[in-house]
């Protein structure tokens, strides 16, 4: 009896082979054979892959259970197929074994959606649906683009999504239950590094020492993004306190360039293509790219719920390697200008390919008359470092987002799969960092993600201890 | 004389027309020249910048997006990018979808509460408190609790467009002359008949008004829940249009959804006279 | 002497009072009619008049007392008593005919639509609208739409004619058409007709006998006036007659000052008996019987009432 048969069958075919049922392995023929010698074979291939993996374990149990096949037949025989398979499955949980088995296989589920907000930290997530990266791992991804950070978490939390781009913060503040109900969620992969800057009104262009911005008002995406904390990082090194020197506001990217034309705002630290949509219509300069406050500082994340990487593991683990391999063909700088091309249409961005070629590219008008040069404005490195989430963490608690004590480590090796992350860059041929912690350095201060408390004291301007 | 007030009528509203397309098309065109810019730089650098054009379209604009939109209303260029025409179509089924089960709930209801002095008193805290609630602050807990944002948009239409329909039913109802239900009890007329033959007539009116109030709120509210959820829908794409700050479309889409507006009033203005009766 | 077939017991109908407790409108009425009788209610606003008529037709209920119809207790409105509404009441989202025919589909269920017009349409006829059968109430006039009225009560067959001031909105003119017509119409068919009215002149032409209310609250029916003149009488003749201006100055005697005082006159020691209100013939002096009236009447006219009489019956009979 091959593992591929049906143990339940009475017909006495526990000696005969076939091979109809073992899918990939089959011919044609042999399959059509199949179907028409046993209307149940015929439902069960109809039943498709989670009902054949499924039958496989079912099959192992039977022949577990009763060794002797005509032991086996009798039983069957006697209490019918179907009570037969719910009384192994009282006795043993069917289910489990068949994920465990499934674990590297085809994808449970084919057809998936993913959600993205419109700006240029999503190039690999959307690049990735015209440039093929998803039909490469036999997905149909769907990529909807969202109206908001709030809509794309409520989203994937209602899992209408089973994927979405987030800020890396995010998935950090949903799991610990900031500003929505606690799920677990995870970041299988970062998007991009660095691709930020902050960006201010043309009237400002004299005063471009932060200790003249006392009383400035500032945009940022969201609350819990690297944007924030960047803001906040940046302002408390030049004295001042973000919190009662300037006013901060979570303002939606698309009214940030409007905000700051009707001079409602003074500046932003904005994702890109927004800070240089603003210079492309004239309304604002670039004051500093992201990069020069923390190069190669962790932006928006590839984010998923636990559930789906423990329910769905090939369908998540298919999703993540397009991911990766989409961020290492975005790495590196010749395809470019190809990749702003693919995501400018209505159907992803929705913005003139010029800007999206300045940011991608580096060569870009900086709103002040020059042309400059800056190849790592943003770049694209997937690995999920667990350090990061321990800088997230350490500034969440610094600006009271969090409170109590904080299991760093613990929280952000939840949170950031850089396990996960290792193994699938190696099977998709790339190679993974060895070092297991990164060391940083924000604006010159060196971060050491196994101290985190220590870093959280050395600051003079916090709101908690 | 009717026919020449209504014929110089025209003419002003057409005098108006074209005196505010002329001042826009003005307002618009003037503005500065550009600066002097490093042509490295100016290739770089947006026409708003480099031409000194104002960022505000001019009705030449708009009218050549607005055709090229209804020449080509149903394409499919992907899951984001949709003609206008689908876009409309998707707003236009989830009113339908939460307007139509509004009416299904607020019509028996209406009647119900009509009716009955006690459950109107019994019911009235309950409506009176309910009613005054922007639709859209139930968009979070629609979301949170349905867990499905298409459904979560019909709900809001739902509940945005139940309470007029709601009271003018019940106020149409409970307000049917008494000598009318007094024929059909002397007639001897059975309680679901004098319904149907004699309150719905009579109340007719009044319902088809309150009708006409939640489609014209309703059609206010899938623009604003369509910019909230996104993916499909009129609102959608004044959203997705926002976002590449292209005021041209924005404003396209907005003379799309006046008009459509006007549509559904008109529709249900025309289904009001079908029913009033002149006394 | 007199079969009851409306049979009013002791009926009175209280309603609470703005300032709590009740108000009696009309208390302890009692009063009899015989099958094929015309009687008219003549009172003051406030008396209860429409009232009584509502509980007759079994919209309203009384607070005591009982009204007999036929034997039976009116327990609630019935197609056995049509009402003709003061206000018409015709459902404005029908056409004339369509209102008829509307009672006519309660009347009979079971029938076709052919036949429900059939018998709507003879109404109409009876009532001489046929022309404008298809018109809509509001391009009625005020005439037209009461003769609508009429005939969707008359097209049910009622045992009972139930009248709340029938002609009172309508214009001189058109009122005494309708009150010809009506009169024809009754007297042909026989019907038992119950009629409220404020106009003494109608209430003489129409009725055979006019009940007189005292002023409300606490109204009680204080005597029945039997109408003298002759069977045969038309409008045009009827205040020639000599018994017509002793009745008709009874009566405005009785709304002008003795509707006011009557409870003062019982309580002066008149005799009167609720339950038994007399029945008066002014043209005669009192106290006066209806075997007193027919002697009186004279034998011209009782020849003519004679006449009338067996022409009615021989038109019901054909």
């Amino acid at each position: 009896m091959s593992t591929f048969d049906n143990p339940f069958d009475t017909e006495g075919k526990a000696t005969k082979r076939c091979g109809c049922s073992c899918g990939a392995h089959s011919t044609q023929a042999e399959h059509d054979a199949a179907v028409s010698r046993a209307k149940a074979e015929a439902e069960f291939l109809k039943a498709g892959e989670d009902a054949r993996v499924r039958r496989v374990v079912e099959a192992g149990l039977m022949r577990a259970v009763f060794p002797n096949p005509v032991q086996r037949r009798a039983f069957i025989k006697a209490v019918g197929a179907t009570t037969a398979a719910a009384a192994i499955a009282q006795v043993f949980p069917i289910l489990t074994a068949a994920d465990a088995l499934a674990a590297g296989g085809v994808p449970e589920k084919k057809d998936l959606k993913v959600g993205f907000i419109p700006i240029t930290c999503a190039t690999p997530i959307i690049m990735a649906h015209p440039m093929g990266f998803y039909s490469k791992q036999g997905l149909n991804v769907e990529v909807v683009k969202t109206a908001g950070w709030a809509v794309i978490r409520d989203k994937t939390l209602n899992k209408e999504y089973d994927a979405a781009h987030m800020l890396s913060p995010m998935p950090l503040a949903i799991s610990l239950g900031l500003g929505s109900t606690a799920v677990p969620f995870t970041v299988p992969a970062i998007e991009n590094v660095n691709g930020q800057a902050i960006t201010l009104a043309m009237k400002h262009k004299d005063k471009r020492d932060p200790k003249q911005w006392k009383g400035f008002k500032f945009a940022i995406p969201f609350d819990y993004s690297m944007h924030n904390y960047l803001l906040r990082y940046y302002l408390a090194e030049h004295g001042l306190d973000p919190d009662t020197d300037v006013q901060l506001r979570s303002v939606p990217p698309p009214e940030m360039v409007a905000n700051l034309r009707a001079e409602n705002i003074d500046g932003f630290l904005a994702p890109d293509n927004i800070c240089q949509r603003a210079i492309f219509d004239g309304v604002g300069f670039n004051h500093i790219l992201s990069k020069e406050i923390w190069d190669g500082h962790p932006c928006c994340a590839f984010a998923a719920s636990k559930a789906f990487v423990t329910e769905s593991p090939n369908s998540y683990g298919a999703l993540l390697r397009s991911i990766i391999e989409a961020a290492a063909f975005a790495s590196k700088a010749e395809n470019r200008k190809q990749i702003a091309e693919a995501i400018a249409p209505a159907n992803y961005l929705n913005a003139p390919v010029t800007v999206l070629e300045q940011v991608l590219t580096g060569t870009y008008a900086d709103g002040l008359g020059e042309v400059k040069k800056d190849p790592n404005r943003v770049t694209f490195d997937p690995f999920p470092w667990e350090s990061f989430a321990v800088w997230m963490l350490t500034q969440m608690k610094r600006w009271g987002q969090l409170k109590g004590d904080v299991d760093y480590q613990g929280i952000a090796k939840e949170v950031f799969l850089q396990t996960d992350a290792v193994r699938l860059m190696k099977e998709a041929g790339l190679t993974p960092p060895t070092a297991s912690t990164k060391t940083f350095a924000v604006m010159g201060k060196t971060f050491d993600p196994s101290k985190p408390k220590e870093y959280l004291d050395s600051f003079a301007i916090k709101r908690s201890t | 004389m009717t026919q020449s007030i209504e014929v110089r009528a025209s003419l002003v509203s057409a005098l108006i027309l074209v005196t505010f397309l002329l001042v826009w098309h003005l307002a618009v065109t003037g503005g500065g020249s550009g600066q002097a810019m490093d042509p490295e730089y100016a290739k770089l650098m947006g026409i708003t910048a480099t031409q000194g054009k104002s960022a505000m379209p001019g009705p030449l604009d708009v009218g050549a997006t607005l055709w090229g939109h209804i020449k080509d209303p149903f394409y499919v260029r992907g899951t984001n990018d949709v003609g206008l025409g689908l876009q409309l179509g998707h707003s236009i089924m989830r009113v339908m979808a939460g307007y139509l089960l509004a009416m299904a709930v607020a019509i028996p209801v209406g009647f119900l509460i009509g009716m009955s002095p006690l459950m109107s008193r019994a019911l009235d805290p309950f409506i009176q408190v309910l009613k005054p609630i922007s639709p859209l602050a139930w968009m979070p807990l629609a979301l949170y609790t349905i867990k499905d944002s298409g459904t979560s948009a019909i709900f809001v239409i739902f509940i945005c467009s139940i309470w007029p329909m709601l009271i003018n039913t019940a106020f149409g109802v409970a307000n049917v002359r008494k000598e009318w239900i007094n024929v059909a009890r002397t007639l001897e007329v059975g309680p679901l008949r004098k319904a149907f033959t004699v309150i719905l007539p009579a109340a007719a009116p009044t319902i088809v008004t309150g009708m006409r109030i939640s489609i014209g709120i309703a059609w206010l509210v899938i623009v604003a829940a369509e910019m909230l959820v996104g993916g499909t829908g009129i609102g959608y794409f004044v959203w997705n249009e926002w976002n590449n700050l292209s005021i041209t479309n924005v404003i396209t889409a907005i003379l799309v959804i006046g008009f459509v507006g006007m549509l559904l009033d008109q529709g249900l203005a025309r289904l009001g006279r079908f029913v009033t009766f002149p006394e | 002497m007199q079969d009851r077939y409306i049979s009013i017991e002791g009926i009175s109908r209280e309603y609470p009072a703005p300032g709590g407790g009740t108000t009696k409108i009309f208390d302890d009425l009692w009063m009899s009619m015989s099958r094929g009788e015309f009687v008219a209610v003549i009172g003051h606003s406030g008396c209860g008049k429409t009232t009584v008529l509502n509980i007759l037709a079994g919209l309203d209920a009384p607070s005591s007392g009982v009204v007999i119809v036929d034997g039976k207790a009116i327990e609630g409105p019935s197609l056995d008593r049509a009402v003709i509404f003061q206000s018409h009441a015709l459902l404005p989202w029908k056409t004339a005919l369509g209102n008829v025919a509307y009672a006519v589909s309660s009347r009979w269920p079971r029938w076709s639509r052919a036949e429900v017009n059939a018998k709507a349409m003879a109404a109409i006829k009876l009532v001489g609208l046929e022309a404008a059968a298809d018109r809509s109430p509001a391009q009625l006039s005020g005439g037209m739409k009461q003769r609508v009225g009429i005939a969707r009560a008359l097209s049910i067959d009622p045992k009972i004619l139930l009248m709340d001031e029938p002609f009172s909105a309508l214009d001189a003119l058109t009122r005494g058409t309708l009150q010809d017509e009506v009169r024809n119409i009754c007297i042909e068919t026989g019907q038992t007709v119950f009629m409220i009215t404020h106009d003494v002149d109608e209430a003489i032409y129409l009725a055979d006998k006019i009940v007189l209310m005292t002023n409300g609250p606490g109204a009680r029916i204080a005597e029945i006036v039997a109408n003298p003149l002759p069977m045969g009488r038309t409008r045009n003749d009827v205040h020639r007659h000599p018994a017509y201006y002793p009745v008709r100055n009874h009566i405005i005697d009785f709304l002008v000052s003795r509707s006011k005082s009557f409870d003062s006159e019982i309580a002066a020691g008149k005799p009167w008996d609720s339950r038994n209100p007399p029945l008066v013939n002014p043209a005669i002096p009192e106290p006066a019987t209806l075997a007193q009236v027919a002697v009186a009447a004279g034998a011209e006219q009782a020849q003519a009432t004679q006449q009338v009489f067996t022409q009615a019956q021989r038109r019901r009979t054909t």
